[in-house]
């Protein structure tokens, strides 16, 4: 019986194929700002049940973002910054934010430094965003610039 | 349809083959490997055996097994997860199976050897058999080590993804846990590990294909890590899903368990059931693993509805917290809320064309209002372009709203002072009972014969929740119902009144932020008064249209109809209908009313047309005690018909209902 509604519940999902994972394939940090969510349909069918659209991961490194994180664990700074970049523009326009903390974390900043981070990412917002289409790696090469001209955080830049 | 079925059975069969032929390969392996040692420490087996370890609760749990004592059965259907050939059905074959696999010589693939494939087993033998489980060969595990850098596991939160707007097939919800490292508070939930039970879908399958495979079992589920940022871009901002989040007070050692059970899961297949084998079943077994005192799934026999699981780990003493996160469009409501009509026009317009933020009008508008109305307007951008994609005019037009907001002074997120939210776990409970009694009406509109039957009656409903029920921790709007019978007993007969296979009733308001379709679906059997009585007749009625609110919590709508009815008195097997639903919705501090009229013209010229009134008046969080009023005339003009005048009826029913909600 409760394969039979279940089974109409489903067919009445009307939804013909699945979205293909976010980000999948490809290494982000070529990506531009305001990629977002591009051409993601939306998830009709991954219902309550919530397929996984085969992209099977398990947190291991290589399968993170879909670029090799060359031995580190985890996310690099720059990875996570190519991972959360246009929740890090808008937290960057705004001075405040949790995408701020996951990339300052993920640098290696301390929490004694992190408002720090966040008001020096507000205050050279034209510096890190020239125009729409910069890139996550070029992002991310300004940051760096602009955290090493800093007395505070030049300790945290590469 | 065939072919889809053929590939169906192709498919079956190859994966039929391939599950034997990989059990074999392990089978063989197992018995005559030669990596095996020649004697095993001299206790190990007597010890193990000496308490009939393999009947310990823990062990049961960590190989899923489920069984009554003497037989046993694992939920896992992968035979990679067990070291015995008989390993899904004999919880002892598979613990002196796994003792023997410890002590395997065969070190060539550290990560491959069975200490670093089934860590948790091994972490829980060694504690019953310090004496005896010694001198294990030494084994480092590579990819266990790098991978518990990544996910610590000191402590859990269970997440809940609550129901989607205007997608009743998820509102049923969804549970996932985070795993947190110690000091999460100092860092980013953002960067946890995320744990996720989901059936593998392939891009190429259709609604049908995953319907069938979906019920049937024929998804296989596995165990997906991912960091928890992207779960939150995933329900929060793709599919615009509040989430609720309630940290567990798991110790880390209780924590420790479900995370080096969960690496022996990597990979591993379970089938996949929605109603009741599900991503929340799941996690219910994980945290049975983390807290062996702990009885949650035995509460879930028939379905595992995602927030009944949430109340049962509430129950159970689990639950040290909740937060909230709203989605991106909840968002953007609570930023507009605090807008004038004015204001929200200038905020459309700044998001077709962010010149307007250069005009006097926005310039001379109250700073904070300037903020919101930015962040209102770049979050509509984003918004839109989860269905548009990027294209330069948004692309710039967002840029320059960031540029805007970077300037703006003070500048205050809406998340900061959101309005407190009932809490999906507190709303009633999945099933319902009601105790109905009435009168029933019906009037010969030609002989001008009338009669009146009081009747009494019982409805059950297996689940979820109907747009005049208790609103409290529910999204209004959304009805979704499966399963709901009645019968109805008149003083001289009894009669099944209505079968419900499934109900579904999205009324999504548009304004002009939004524009989605309002839409209803249910089929099922139902009684309909045709030729001077009532008749059971089967039907599938669907509809679309648009739905507005005019005022605060009270919704206007209007479907077109369309209907396909199995009825005995009508010539025709199945008989099409077209018609139309309207009406309003609205909720009360006191309750909710619903006025609807609706009505359906048969191609064989039946015509019904119905206006309902209903009152629920909620008595506490499970009760509620609910008024209809249904009025209904039916006449056939069919010029066919012999004595047209001998079918054209008015019947009404009177009725109150106690509701009772429970689990």
């Amino acid at each position: 019986m409760k394969k039979i509604t279940a089974g109409t519940l489903l067919l009445l999902a009307s939804s013909s194929a699945f979205a293909v994972a976010p980000g999948g394939g490809g290494c982000g940090w070529g990506n531009a700002l305001f990629e977002g969510q591009a051409g993601v349909a939306p998830h009709i069918l991954a219902v309550t049940t919530n397929g996984t659209s085969g992209n099977n991961t398990f947190g291991m490194t290589s399968g993170t973002n879909g670029c090799s994180v060359s031995g580190k664990i985890g996310y690099s700074g720059k990875s996570m910054l190519a991972s959360v970049m246009d929740e890090f523009s808008e937290d960057a326009a705004k001075g405040e934010g949790e995408a701020l903390t996951a990339v300052s974390v993920a640098m290696g900043v301390q929490p004694e430094d992190r408002a720090k981070f966040a008001q020096l990412t507000h205050d050279n917002f034209n510096t890190l965003f020239p125009n729409q289409d910069v890139t996550a790696e070029q992002v991310y090469n300004s940051l760096q610039q602009v955290m090493k001209a800093d007395a505070q955080l030049s300790k945290y830049a590469i | 349809m065939n072919i889809k079925i053929t590939t169906w059975l192709n498919l079956a069969a190859l994966f039929l083959s391939l599950y034997f032929v990989s059990f074999a390969t392990n089978a063989t392996e197992n018995a005559t490997g030669p990596d095996f040692p020649e004697h095993l420490p001299k206790h190990l087996l007597r010890d193990a055996g000496k308490n009939a370890l393999w009947k310990n609760k823990e062990w049961l749990n960590l190989l899923h097994y489920k069984g009554d004592g003497d037989s046993y059965l694992s939920q896992v259907d992968d035979p990679r997860f067990f070291n015995a050939p008989n390993g899904k059905t004999s919880p002892q074959s598979e613990l002196v199976a796994s003792l023997k696999a410890f002590y395997s010589t065969d070190l060539s693939e550290p990560d491959q050897h069975p200490q670093c494939r089934f860590i948790a087993r091994l972490h829980w033998l060694q504690k019953h058999l310090h004496d005896s489980l010694i001198q294990l060969p030494a084994v480092n595990c590579p990819q266990y080590n790098d991978w518990r850098k990544q996910v610590p596991g000191h402590k859990a939160s269970l997440i809940f993804p609550a129901y989607h707007l205007n997608s009743p097939s998820s509102m049923f919800g969804h549970t996932l846990l985070r795993i947190d490292p110690a000091d999460d508070a100092a860092n980013s939930t953002w960067l946890s590990m995320a744990v996720n039970f989901g059936a593998n879908i392939q891009a190429s399958d259709n609604s049908i294909s995953f319907a069938i495979k979906g019920l049937a079992g024929g998804y296989s589920g596995t165990f997906i890590v991912t960091p928890y940022f992207k779960k939150i871009k995933e329900y929060n901002r793709e599919e615009n899903r509040d989430i609720w989040e309630y940290p567990l007070n798991l110790t880390p050692s209780e924590t420790e368990k479900m995370v080096q059970h969960l690496w022996e899961l990597k990979g591993i297949n379970f089938d996949y059931y929605f109603f009741d084998e599900n991503c929340s079943y799941r996690l219910l077994e994980l945290l049975e693993v983390a807290r062996p005192s702990l009885t949650l799934t035995q509460q879930f026999g028939l379905t595992a509805i995602p927030i009944d699981t949430v109340r049962s780990i509430d129950q159970a003493g689990l639950v040290a917290g909740t937060l909230y996160r709203p989605s991106q469009a909840t968002n953007i409501n609570h930023l507009l809320e605090q807008l004038t009509d004015r204001q929200k026009s200038l905020v459309l317009q700044i998001a077709r064309d962010t010149e307007v933020i250069n005009t006097e009008e926005f310039k001379q508008t109250d700073p904070a209002k300037q903020s919101t109305m930015l962040d209102a307007a770049y979050r509509y951008l984003r918004f839109q372009q989860n269905d548009d994609g990027r294209t330069d005019t948004n692309a710039k037009n967002s840029f320059s709203l960031l540029q805007a907001i970077n300037k703006a002074p003070d500048f205050n997120s809406p998340e900061a002072g959101y309005r407190a939210q009932q809490k999906p776990e507190k709303g009633h409970l999945s099933k319902r009972l009601d105790i109905i009694a009435g009168n029933n009406r019906v009037k010969n509109k030609s002989s001008g014969e009338e009669t009146n039957r009081e009747f009494a009656q019982l409805q059950f409903r297996m689940s979820f929740h109907s747009l005049d029920d208790n609103i409290d921790g529910f999204l209004e709007g959304a009805q979704i119902n499966i399963g709901s019978i009645s019968a109805r007993a008149y003083k001289d007969e009894v009669q099944l009144q209505q079968l419900d296979f499934i109900d579904i009733f999205s009324l999504s308001p548009r304004n002009a932020f939004f524009q989605p379709l309002s839409w209803r679906v249910y089929t099922g059997l139902e009684q309909q008064f045709i030729n001077g009585r009532e008749h059971l007749t089967g039907h599938v009625t669907a509809g679309a249209g648009v739905a507005y609110t005019p005022w605060s919590r009270g919704y206007f709508y209007a479907l077109a109809t369309t209907r396909f009815e199995s009825n005995s008195q009508f010539s025709r097997a199945v008989e099409p209908a077209l018609g139309y639903s309207s009406g309003l919705l609205q909720h009360f501090s006191f309750g909710t009313t619903q006025f609807e009229f609706s009505g359906e013209a048969f191609l064989n010229n039946e015509i019904r047309q119905r206006v309902k009134l209903i009152h629920n008046f909620p008595l506490a969080r499970n009760h509620s005690l609910q008024f209809l009023l249904n009025f209904q005339r039916q006449r056939n003009s069919d010029a066919d018909n012999q004595a047209p005048n001998q079918n054209h009826y008015e019947t009404s029913d009177a009725q109150i209902s106690y509701r009772y909600f429970y689990h």
